[in-house]
């Protein structure tokens, strides 16, 4: 991967290996399945990842909670998903560089890049929830490949955002 | 025309009622980066960045902070916003 930065055009680009398009645009997928499922009825305290995305905005108040959320969940659902459709889209519409074997260049503008930065965050918060982090210095119940892998990604995924937040706070001044 | 003293006694009186008894809050959690939090504290509040940067400190050493303060329909409004960004905020009175 070649890491996201600003060009010179003002685009946030990035180069990503195919392995490496492939896991974002699953995992953004997923993302947006699992918020679009709030949407249809399923209530956020079913499962951790989604309290975790809609969370209680009234700790110490169930009924506030659940009128705040009744009256926000479905766009904050919405928008979510929305954020995690632009990864998936801008994946398949990426150019492939000559001679790049499967690599894609993602070139997004700044409203755009909001979103991946947003989608990444909310797939990572996924991940957490997944992987039983759920305080600083957590590593994650890994006991497998499956859940190591899972780690690795989460990690790699943190680095991808940093180069967002770091290549949007550049336009920004 | 209008008197004085009139004006700031309801002035006041309408700031107990709806001005100040309620703070956003955002609380730490283990995801979230430093430098996306900052980031979200000064496009979204516009705090200069070494605002931005002292209030992600505060959430990331101390567990929590106060980001904002205000009636409460502006508060449920923050507090969906840092929904929208993952941050984990929740609202209450000031003085609870």
């Amino acid at each position: 991967m070649r890491p996201f930065r600003r060009a010179r055009d003002g685009a946030i680009v990035a180069v990503f290996e195919r392995e490496e398009a492939e896991v974002i645009a699953r995992l953004a997928g997923e993302a947006a399945e699992l918020v679009e499922s709030v949407r249809s009825g399923v209530d956020p305290a079913s499962d951790p990842a989604l309290l975790r995305l809609l969370p209680d905005a009234y700790p110490e108040d169930a009924e506030a909670s659940a009128e705040f959320r009744r009256f926000t969940a479905d766009g904050l659902a919405e928008r979510k998903a929305l954020n995690a459709v632009t990864v998936v889209e801008s994946l398949s519409a990426a150019g492939r560089p000559a001679g790049s074997r499967g690599r894609v260049e993602v070139r997004l503008d700044a409203h755009d890049a909001t979103a991946w930065m947003r989608a990444i965050g909310d797939i990572r918060l996924v991940l957490a929830s997944r992987l039983g982090i759920v305080e600083d210095g957590d590593d994650g119940d890994v006991h497998d490949d499956e859940t190591a892998l899972l780690r690795a990604i989460y990690d790699w995924l943190a680095f991808v955002q940093d180069t967002l937040v770091n290549a949007l706070w550049k336009g920004d001044r | 025309m209008t008197d004085a003293s009139t004006v700031e006694e309801t002035g006041l009186g309408e700031r107990l009622e709806l001005g100040s008894p309620w703070v956003t809050i955002v609380w730490n959690d283990p995801v979230n980066l430093m430098s996306y939090v900052s980031y979200v504290f000064q496009s979204y509040f516009g705090f200069p960045r070494a605002e931005a940067e002292r209030l992600m400190l505060l959430v990331h050493n101390a567990g929590r902070a106060v980001v904002a303060t205000g009636t409460r329909e502006e508060m449920e409004r923050h507090v969906e916003a840092m929904h929208d960004f993952g941050l984990w905020a929740t609202l209450t009175k000031a003085d609870a």
